[in-house]
């Protein structure tokens, strides 16, 4: 089954071509894969591969590569988005799926920028940070 | 969810995670989630739903509304 509908490609590859530097995804796939009701038999970290591999096909600047159980991933599958191959605490853990596509779609265009898109206040604010701050956001496919 | 990207591309204090909360249950359930999404910042949910970039800014910051 196709990761985007052909519109929906179209548009991603546009995004894609004018990113400003490079993006690589690092999926990460564990041991076992977690059950999920009404799921059956789908790989979730195959599956993941998929997503990742169908991403990087719409752009020259993204990449992707998996590694089985690298050091920093405590749930899989996951995948670490790297603007130019760099950890800069960026992931989506699970399987990007539906709805949710987006938002990793949207992380790959904003890592490839090359200056932030936050407005200037949100900016000065993050600034003003003196110490580490760990966001999870908790989503769903729909 | 994106706005949570961004903070971490602008910050190098910053990291953001989603998390599917269907396929980890478990963490969901220790974390309360009834409703999406649901911002956790250090370990600690603060209130659920989207919002704006300036309100968003001020729920991981705690900065006064």
């Amino acid at each position: 089954m196709a990761l985007l509908r052909a519109e929906e490609e179209t548009k991603v590859r546009g995004w894609f071509a004018e990113l400003e530097r490079p993006v690589e995804l690092l999926v990460a796939v564990g041991p076992e894969e977690t059950p999920l009701a009404g799921a059956q038999d789908i790989d979730f970290g195959a599956e993941m591969e998929r997503v990742c591999e169908g991403l990087a096909e719409l752009g020259e600047n993204v990449a992707y590569r998996v590694e089985q159980e690298p050091d920093g991933f405590p749930r899989f599958p996951a995948v670490s988005i790297r603007p130019e191959g760099r950890d800069v605490g960026v992931r989506y853990d699970g399987l990007p799926w539906g709805y949710e596509l987006s938002s990793l779609i949207g992380a790959i265009l904003e890592a490839g920028r090359d200056t932030p898109s936050l407005r200037a206040e949100s900016l000065a604010a993050l600034e003003t940070l003196d110490r580490d701050l760990t966001l999870d956001v908790f989503v769903t496919p729909t | 969810m994106l706005l949570a990207y961004r903070c971490a591309l602008a910050s190098e204090r910053v990291t953001a995670t989603a998390i599917e909360a269907n396929e980890f249950p478990q963490l969901s359930q220790e974390m309360g989630v009834w409703a999406v999404p649901r911002i956790v910042v250090d370990g600690e949910p603060r209130r659920d739903g989207a919002v704006p970039e300036a309100e968003f800014l001020r729920r991981i910051l705690a900065l006064p509304a």
